[in-house]
């Protein structure tokens, strides 16, 4: 069980640059997950804390152990691939008890902890079995049994979940999550779905084109984003961005967005920080909108979608578009202009040219 | 990049079946039906025919009218008793035994050392296969060039042993054998290089990856997961160069034309020999059956038991 | 995969050896077919790895121009042989891929001729000297002995398994949905093999011919059986050209073995991707 340290960590092939000034703590026994897109950098971070790839510039510390020039086999890393890598010419046994064999742990030993471990997994049934042609809820079982019995400090999983069905996700994410508390580990997850990331992690690490943008608690990051791409990367949808003009009313700052009117004043804390005429984003999350006969933004409807226990009303367009998420009861009709209210301690103000969130959290 | 044999799953094809269809399935394959037919079933039934015989080309009567000369199962009798024929069974034998172990450890070694990347790796895999496809005659006289006692072979050891060195190397019966071995594994190791490399190849990455997280030295994982996912591709490539080596032909007649005396003599150079040289065909026929049939049961044999394992793994 | 310094330097000298091992052989008979007469016995101190005197008098040599240093000429040039060779290896190649093809579509496609594979296992499994007597009395009766037909005919039936494998592993891997949509829009199945689906399997019947090609032109103890005087192929003739009277013509043997070696050789590294297909009945891909 051991803190992972990444300082200023960085990785380039060639000349594209996977991975630049990567900097976090991990304490012991926290699951983290590296939420972002494609192409963003996790696998690469995941990969370099794992040693199969080494880093350009920066340093990995299990602990107090520098990682630098420890080789894959001696890192004492736990690791779940994509597809689980189950080594299906073995048996079930024979899959779990590789890496004590590997290791030189006695037969007696060996075959003792095969056994609890696969107790443990409720795999026991199926210990002589081919572990070829198994599903996929047993494989992840098989794949995360075979790294733990080797009782690793840290567990990585790459994406393990992506080749499940939609409709297991949910079960295997809870059994992922109940493992965790189990082992009590060190666990780094990499994945791209934002629900995941929110629902099992204790801190989330957002990252995108090779940069980490923000860490912290689910709550927090969904809450308090630090930038645009992490505002609109989280929740389902994503959090309405809409541009506009900041100017100043009864000593307040108030955004004029255009067509959608005015907004109603910013609090005290955001109103201090944002500089009067910036171009900035006025930043709300579908869900914390109410329909208004009063004062409001105001906007015409041009979809309604009713999926089942959700309604998500689209509206406006370019600039100013904008999705809302409602109960079914909502009468809302296409080509209506609404209004709509907005609490503003739910409001997140941003610069336009950067990105970056503006004033602290409330 | 193969797809690993293991996890490839053959999915049953659906074979459309209509009359029309079938026609025309049954005039595709008919051509090919009966180039088989005129090669293997009228040569067999003839070779049956004329080697219940005594008949020779030389006795002047045409082929069918060896009746004449019938004379039972004595040739097969003469068969068991001919020395010449078995040691030359037992030699092919042998330089299988020579051969193909040694083409599989070289070929299994190249491959191991092919199997990363590294620069000028596909220039490299490119010469390496060259021998691989010289006219087999003609490297039967490469060889025969290198090692006359004037030759490549014995200046370079002449180099070494810091004297002259002057091994008369094909007219001595053993250091012949030794020679026509070096020229068979010289041109074929290649062959189990391509084969073996493409089957090692295909091994998951990622399994490699796992096994040594969790510990593996390279040589645990070659032996655990290398080799036993290689099982059939490594079958597969020992059954065609032993199949291959068995008929064994041209650069060993090149090369020695079968000596010095039988020294080099192979069942195949045997079997030309006696049908050159001796003419006496219905003898040769009666040889060539035997083999054909011992051949075609022990290889039934195989393939079914192959098939039988694939169902079941 | 890390590899460690020591290990790469031990890795470029195993494959150096051993590249070298693969072309010493060829190289000295492509040394010796430059090498002029008095070079050619060479021995101890004289023995050169590379000619002294590079000269093309072999190949002038096997073309007719006989040399001034040779006592003997030849009763042929080699153009015949070259004709022979290539004729009978390109017929007996049309031969196997025409039998091959249809065959490999009909088993694909429609399952049928479904011994064809067990029989064309057994087929390559028989040693060749096992079944040419009854060949070699067929031929002769039927008149083919000695021609470059005859030979084609044979070549064409020995090589036609691997023409077979290699257009049925490749006809198994192309989906079925471009044939059939054409057979919904009313083509005859007959049409579609000819029309669409041959034309896209271009590139796969290239690479299958040439292959079976090599197969054909590397052959030697088949036309030393068929042949005679007329047609031999440039191994035989190869093989030939040393008698009691003229002795070893190292050189010109070279020159004709060099000759007789490029063509395959040059093909074998243009088709190199699919050589683990050809050679191994389809089992393998690459």
């Amino acid at each position: 069980m051991t803190a992972i340290h990444l300082e200023n960590l960085g990785k380039t092939f060639g000349s594209f640059t996977a991975l630049k000034n990567m900097n976090l703590e991990i304490a012991d026994g926290e699951f983290v997950a590296l939420l972002g897109p494609s192409g963003c950098g996790k696998s690469t971070t995941m990969n370099m804390i794992a040693g199969m790839i080494d880093p350009s510039e920066g340093a990995i510390r299990f602990g107090d152990r520098d990682m630098r020039g420890v080789p894959m086999s001696r890192r004492g890393v736990g690791f779940v691939f994509q597809n689980y890598a189950i080594f299906t010419h073995m048996t079930v046994y024979e899959n779990l008890a590789y890496g004590l064999r590997a290791t030189g742990v006695a037969k007696a030993q060996r075959d003792r902890r095969v056994h609890d471990m696969a107790e443990f997994l409720h795999l026991t049934p199926l210990l002589k079995k081919p572990s070829a042609g198994l599903s996929v809820n047993i494989l992840q079982r098989l794949a995360i049994g075979r790294s733990a019995i080797m009782e690793p400090a840290i567990f990585l999983l790459d994406e393990p979940l992506s080749n499940v069905d939609a409709a297991f996700r949910a079960v295997m994410r809870t059994e992922l999550k109940h493992l965790q508390r189990e082992f009590r580990q060190t666990m780094v997850y990499v994945t791209h779905d934002q629900l995941e990331a929110m629902t099992m992690a204790d801190r989330i690490a957002v990252m995108d084109h090779g940069k980490l943008l923000q860490v912290g608690t689910p709550i927090d990051v969904y809450n308090n984003p630090s930038s645009v791409f992490v505002a609109g990367f989280l929740g389902s949808p994503g959090m309405n961005l809409v541009k506009g003009r900041s100017v100043e009313a009864g000593g307040f700052i108030r955004v004029d967005l255009g067509e959608a009117g005015m907004s109603t004043p910013l609090p005290a804390h955001l109103s201090a920080s944002v500089p009067e005429g910036a171009s900035v984003f006025y930043g709300f999350r579908p869900e914390h909108c109410e329909l208004t006969d009063g004062e409001g933004l105001r906007l015409p409807v041009t979809f309604v979608e009713r999926i089942g226990a959700r309604t998500i009303v689209h509206m406006g367009s370019d600039g100013s578009a904008v999705k809302c998420v409602f109960d079914n009861r909502v009468p809302v009709r296409n080509g209506e202009v609404v209004s709509l209210a907005i609490d503003p301690s739910n409001v997140r103000v941003f610069d336009a040219e950067t990105g970056a969130a503006i004033g602290g959290a409330n | 990049m193969t797809a690993d044999i293991l996890e490839a799953k053959a999915e049953p094809v659906e074979h459309e079946d209509t009359r029309d269809s079938r026609r025309l399935g049954f005039s595709l394959t008919l051509p090919a039906q009966l180039l088989i037919l005129f090669i293997a079933v009228f040569p067999i039934l003839m070779q049956i025919y004329i080697s219940l015989t005594d008949w020779s080309p030389l006795d002047g009567i045409s082929w069918w009218q060896a009746h004449q000369l019938w004379n039972g199962f004595a040739n097969y009798t003469d068969l068991v008793a001919d020395d010449r024929f078995w040691s030359a069974l037992w030699r092919t034998v042998l330089v299988m035994a020579i051969c193909v172990p040694a083409e599989f450890l070289l070929g299994l070694g190249l491959a191991i050392l092919f199997v990363d990347n590294f620069p000028g790796r596909g220039f490299l895999y490119s010469v390496l296969l060259v021998p691989m496809m010289v006219v087999p005659a003609v490297a039967g006289y490469m060889f025969f060039m290198l090692f006359q006692s004037g030759g490549p072979v014995n200046d370079i050891l002449s180099f070494f042993y810091g004297a002259p060195v002057t091994i008369a190397w094909l007219s001595d019966p053993d250091l012949a054998f030794f020679a026509v071995i070096a020229s068979d594994i010289w041109q074929w190791t290649p062959l189990m290089f391509l084969i073996l490399l493409a089957g090692m190849v295909g091994v998951p990455e990622d399994q490699l990856r796992a096994a040594t997280l969790l510990g593996a030295s390279w040589t645990t994982r070659f032996r655990t997961i290398v080799l036993p996912r290689m099982k059939t591709i490594i079958i597969i490539a020992l059954a065609i160069r032993v199949i291959e080596n068995f008929k064994v032909f041209d650069n060993f007649y090149i090369m020695t034309g079968g000596g010095p005396g039988v020294a080099t003599e192979t069942i195949s150079i045997y079997i030309y020999k006696v049908t050159q040289q001796e003419l006496i065909w219905g003898y040769v026929a009666a040889v060539a059956l035997v083999i054909l049939i011992s051949l075609s049961v022990v290889s039934a044999f195989a393939i079914k038991r192959m098939s039988q394992s694939r169902e079941a793994g | 995969m890390n590899r460690s310094m020591p290990f790469e330097i031990f890795r470029y000298a195993a494959i150096l050896s051993l590249v070298a091992l693969s072309l010493i052989p060829t190289l000295w008979m492509v040394s010796m077919a430059f090498k002029p007469i008095a070079e050619w016995s060479a021995t101890g101190a004289e023995l050169t790895w590379w000619p002294n005197s590079p000269t093309l008098d072999n190949f002038r040599f096997l073309f007719g121009e006989s040399s001034s240093d040779l006592i003997v000429a030849l009763d042929r040039t080699a153009g015949q042989p070259i004709l022979s060779s290539l004729l009978s290896a390109v017929f007996g190649t049309i031969i196997a891929m025409m039998a091959g093809t249809s065959a490999a579509y009909g088993l694909s496609r429609f399952g049928s001729g479904g011994n064809l594979p067990l029989a064309l296992i057994q087929l390559r499994i028989f040693p060749p000297m096992a079944v040419m007597i009854p060949v070699m009395i067929m031929w002769a009766f039927l008149g083919l002995i000695d021609t470059w037909y005859g030979l084609a005919l044979v070549y064409g039936i020995v090589t036609m398994p691997f023409a077979f494998w290699l257009m049925k592993t490749f006809f198994d891997d192309m989906p079925r949905e471009i044939e059939d949509a054409a057979l919904v829009e009313g083509c005859s199945r007959l049409r579609v093999f000819w029309k669409i689906t041959l034309p896209m399997m271009r590139p796969a019947l290239a690479s299958s011919a040439l292959f079976v090609f090599i197969l054909n032109w590397s052959d030697y103890l088949i036309a030393l059986l068929l042949t005679t005087r007329d047609w031999v192929t440039i191994p035989v003739y190869m093989a030939s050209l040393s008698s009691s009277m003229t002795g070893q013509l190292y050189g010109a043997k070279a020159a004709l073995g060099l000759i007789a070696a490029i063509p395959p050789v040059v093909l074998g590294i243009a088709i190199q991707k699919h050589l683990v297909r050809g050679l191994t009945f389809g089992a393998l891909k690459q």
